[in-house]
């Protein structure tokens, strides 16, 4: 049979390479040019990802040999209904934040456009690059390139950052090494990198010490990078002090990339019966779960910054994934996938509504809400909907995320699971409705009554059109997700469940 | 697409669409305040002529469905405008043009802040309430729920004072965390039977084959909870403290939208989901009616102390929805019969009486029951609506009330519940116990010196004497207010007669002939 090798797997990690490389240059010709370069690469990349994503739905899984060389003496990229999915994912909210970036940088970062862009491609291209590859080693490389990009962009905002990016830069290249310790014993006990040849030889390895060595070190470095309590602890500050642009861009899908490759290595590597009942992890990771909405929840509570109660919040979704993942029921894994998908957009419009609100207060603690509904009316819909979102109110896609994952969390009869996944509910409700108080109510300090003229004393001053247009994008993305959910349910997701379940 | 429009089809979607529709045209009329009044009188207007239409043609034919989009494997959002659904919505329509008149002049006498928001969020309140009714599984009634949750929560916190926000806190707090409840009972519905939907038979019966009972009442408590909104004790205490609302919002909370969809969530759960078998087997009917009684006789002591009169009128409401409870746990037909009546009699007769002390507050400046003396003599026509109302409460003759009591009493004999007969009667003394002194004050009481000073909402102090002819006509604005409640009134005592105005008689028959089989 031809096999499906599109042109556009490569395509997608290339133009963004080739444009980073070329941003500086361009960018010390004429600095603003940046900025279109930058989005032409992304636009472009947007639409080889959905080429792809087509490509894999109608001619089946893409083996990409790079460089001609078949595997497992070269690196292939193999692409099916998962990793396109998340291509596409992270594809959209990279152009979408690249189009939002328009009037923030000239504000945050002046007279660094250039190298802003150059990392923000680089960026881009690591987690592309990580989530298409079919390399166990491969996807160490392009792990580390994002990382590392990361760790320069945040130490960008401000003051402060720099120390965030620091304890991250440990912690995570820890967590990396981790993975690639895991990586040297299954090349040792297998000889192989390739993550199809892997899968294929480990089934005959089960009862191998060292494998089971590589597995732990493989999980434990992923949990560092995925910010999986208690392994958090760079999370916060990271993202919180990391420039608007920055929390806007990689809060939403860094974490979740990592999430997709503890999928990817679980279930596809390694099978669901190895994981489930040798290396008897999917227990640990449900209770690790637990923990870290619970506990992620609760820290939410006591934040007075909004991005750090974000970034809290964070931690509690890469919970529900988690767990979702650990219960290893094709309902619960429907659920964490579509839950990765939802939770991406959903946080992108929060950090966004925060960008938005510190491009025009110059704050994003929790305060500078006030008032919000009637100085930027449209930015305070965009955080109405991602907040009923978070919380799981229909027709927002959180609900429905969250549906799939409590209903697999009572098909496999794990209470507990569904208990904090409630209990994470009402937190979440707390936590959006402390900043709903400050943007709706006007005349908190007032007894009496104010009559209405005064009031218009709140001229609208709203964000640049072009974080607007984003925020109404995101928006309308997560009612229509929800909405459609069925839809997407049954062509996206129930076809990137990993099989063997 | 005008033929679209006014097919029979689609007339439940287009029941529930207008008040979005006419909520976002209140957004953008913000600054031109009777333009917005009037979207909010046209739409309410339009609602109630849909309903109507849609209650003449289920006579004849079977309730409209709609399906628009599937949701989940086995579950579509999906309205269907059957007959108890149609009742529900018929109360909530006509209400809320009678509620619309009435606050624009409540809102202008008092000059109210943010009045924008105000309308917007009733226009979504009500969006939401027709949701509720035109559900026609767990998971579309679970979508509109929590929507009229959210969007009443600004309305509670309406003041911005921190009695208000503190109000609204408590609110959201009984109220989601009830909807956390039911959320979690609709999955283990689904899970059992793998589908939500609605059947007047219930659908739960199979799964009692391999499901044990605790399991099945536990998951009825979840239910039960997740109806906080019909304020059973003792999940109830949102309520009284929610009257820091203004007037229409109580009136709307109390008689319209959220109470009434938290009985009919009941009503849902019990027949639709459960089923008269069920229900039967698990004795989960009793559980139900003893939490009924309670909540009956406690809320009525509760409401003899009061001297807010919101605050005693809360309480009433709190005795009266399980009075609706009681007629659905009673498992009979005319005891059922009963509670669907009771949802629309009750509706026009509480309205009159939070309408009335909404426009004392409002055209006098009193909210205690111990300042109101004598206050019958300046507002003669106000406090005229308060006791029909109040006699409407008590369930005498010939008020509405006393009808869809008469049903619940016969049912609760017809089942053999004697027990409960005694708590109706008991607790419609009671009823009188707190209302009659508020009446003889009001008409008969002496002013007491310290009060001889009448304070209006313009802050015209005049003695009571000079201005206790007809204060009523002084202001046009006053009008707006008085003549809906004399309208619900008038229809309170007009529905003991025409128990058929707007079908809502043959709606409820229709029904008990559905769940019960022609019993």
């Amino acid at each position: 049979m031809h096999p499906n090798q599109p042109i556009s797997a490569a395509l997608v990690i290339l133009l963004p390479l080739l444009t980073a490389f070329a941003v500086p240059i361009i960018g010390f010709w004429r600095k603003d040019l940046s900025f279109y370069a930058s989005c032409t690469a992304l636009a472009a990349a947007f639409l080889c990802a959905l080429h792809l994503l087509i490509s894999v739905h109608q001619r089946g899984t893409v083996d990409y040999f790079l460089g001609g060389w078949d595997p497992p003496w070269g690196i292939a990229l193999r692409i099916d209904s998962l990793n396109a999915l998340m291509g596409v994912l992270v594809a959209v909210l990279f152009t979408l934040a690249g189009f939002a970036s328009k009037k923030s940088v000239p504000l945050e970062l002046p007279l660094k456009e250039a190298p802003f862009y150059a990392l923000f491609l680089l960026l881009f291209t690591g987690l592309l690059g990580m989530i298409l590859t079919g390399d166990m080693f491969n996807l160490y490389v392009f792990l580390e390139v994002s990382a590392l990009t990361s760790y320069a962009l945040i130490a960008m905002g401000e003051p402060g950052s720099e120390v965030a990016s620091l304890r991250y830069l440990l912690m995570g290249t820890v967590g990396a090494s981790w993975y690639l310790l895991g990586v040297g014993y299954l090349y040792i006990t297998t000889g192989s990198l390739n993550m199809a040849d892997l899968s294929g030889l480990l089934r005959e390895m089960e009862g191998s010490r060292a494998v089971l060595s590589g597995f732990a070190f493989l999980l434990f470095g992923i949990a560092v990078k995925m910010a999986l309590f208690p392994m958090h602890l760079w999370l916060p500050d990271a993202y919180a002090k990391a420039p608007a642009i920055v929390s806007t861009t990689i809060a939403p899908i860094m974490t979740k990339v990592m999430a997709y490759v503890l999928i990817r290595i679980g279930f596809t590597v390694f099978h669901p019966e190895y994981v489930v009942q040798a290396a008897k992890a999917s227990g640990l990771l449900v209770w690790f779960g637990i923990f870290a909405i619970l506990f992620g929840g609760i820290s939410a509570l006591s934040q007075t910054d909004f991005k750090r109660m974000l970034a809290f919040v964070i931690v509690a979704e890469i919970g529900y994934i988690v767990g979702g993942i650990g219960i290893a029921n094709p309902t619960a894994l429907k659920g964490a996938i579509f839950h990765i998908v939802n939770d991406a957009v959903m946080m992108a419009s929060l950090f966004l509504v925060g960008m938005m609100v510190s491009h025009r207060t110059g704050g994003h603690g929790i305060n500078h809400f006030f008032g919000i509904f009637r100085k930027m009316p449209v930015t305070a819909v965009v955080f109405t909907v991602g907040a009923l979102a978070v919380i799981g109110v229909p027709p927002t896609c959180g609900f429905f995320s969250k549906w799939y994952l409590l209903l697999g969390g009572i098909e496999a009869g794990h209470w507990a699971f569904v208990a904090a996944l409630l209990v994470c509910t009402l937190i979440n409700v707390a936590l959006f409705f402390r900043v709903f108080d400050k943007g709706l109510y006007l005349h908190a300090k007032a007894p009496q009554s104010i009559p209405e003229p005064l009031i218009d004393a709140f001229t609208i001053q709203e964000a640049p059109l072009s974080m607007l247009v984003v925020g109404g994008v995101l928006a309308a993305g997560i009612l229509a997700i929800g909405i459609g959910n069925s839809f997407i349910v049954k062509t996206l997701i129930q076809p990137a469940v990993p099989g063997g379940l | 697409m005008v033929a679209l429009f006014l097919s029979m089809e689609y007339r439940p979607l287009w029941a529930v669409a207008l008040p979005g529709l006419v909520s976002i045209l209140i957004l953008f009329s913000k600054n031109r305040p009777n333009l917005r009044e009037i979207w909010t009188i046209a739409g309410s207007v339009c609602l109630f002529g849909m309903v109507l239409s849609m209650n003449a043609a289920a006579a004849g034919t079977g309730p409209v469905e709609v399906v628009l989009f599937p949701l989940f494997p086995g579950v579509a959002f999906h309205l269907r405008a059957d007959a108890p659904g149609l009742i529900f919505a018929t109360t909530a329509s006509c209400l809320w043009i009678l509620v619309s008149v009435y606050s624009i002049g409540y809102m202008r006498v008092l000059k109210e802040h943010a009045q924008t928001r105000f309308y917007f969020c009733f226009a979504v309140a009500l969006f939401s309430t027709v949701g509720v009714a035109f559900s026609a599984n767990l998971v579309t009634l679970f979508i509109f729920y929590e929507i009229l949750t959210l969007s009443t929560y600004p309305l509670v916190a309406h003041e911005e004072s921190p009695e208000a926000v503190s109000a609204g806190h408590k609110y959201l707090a009984y109220l989601l965390t009830g909807g956390v409840f039911f959320l979690l009972a609709i999955l283990m519905t689904y899970h059992w039977v793998s589908s939500t939907g609605f059947h007047p038979q219930g659908i739960l019966l199979p799964a009692a084959k391999n499901i044990p009972g605790w399991a099945l009442s536990l998951v009825f408590i979840f239910f039960l909870v997740g109806c906080a909104k019909a304020a059973w004790m003792p999940l109830h205490a949102w309520l009284p403290s929610a009257m820091v609302a203004p007037t229409p919002v109580s009136a709307l909370l109390h008689a319209v939208a959220v109470v009434k969809a938290g009985v009919f969530c009941i009503f849902r759960v019990v027949y639709y989901v459960y089923g008269l078998n069920l229900m039967a087997v698990l004795h989960l009917g009793m559980i139900l009616a003893l939490i009924a009684a309670f909540t009956i006789l406690a809320a009525n002591l509760y409401a003899i102390g009061q001297d807010n009169l919101k605050r005693m009128l809360a309480y009433s409401t709190i005795n009266q929805l399980s009075f609706i409870i009681l007629g659905i746990a009673l498992l009979s037909p005319m005891a059922a019969k009963g509670a669907l009546l009771h949802i629309p009699f009750h509706g026009f007769m509480k309205i009159t009486l939070f309408l009335c002390a909404g426009a004392v507050a409002a055209i006098a400046g009193k909210k205690e029951i111990s300042k109101m003396k004598g206050i019958g003599r300046a507002l003669p026509v106000t406090l005229g609506a308060f006791m029909i109302g109040a006699f409407g409460m008590c369930g005498a003759p010939p008020l509405a009330g006393f009808l869809s009591k008469w049903h619940i009493a016969l049912g609760a004999i017809q089942c053999g519940g004697l027990v409960f007969l005694g708590v109706i009667l008991t607790g419609s003394l009671l009823d009188v116990v707190y209302f009659f002194p508020v009446i003889r004050e009001a008409f008969f009481g002496k002013i007491p010196e310290s009060q001889m000073l009448l304070q209006d909402a313009e802050e015209r102090v005049a003695p009571l004497e000079e201005k206790a002819k007809w204060m009523e006509s002084k202001r046009p604005l006053y009008l707006f207010m008085v003549i809906p409640l004399a309208v619900t009134a008038a229809f309170s005592i007009l529905l003991c007669f025409f128990p058929g105005i707007f079908f809502i008689h043959d709606l409820a028959a229709s029904a008990v002939t559905d769940i019960f089989g022609g019993r």
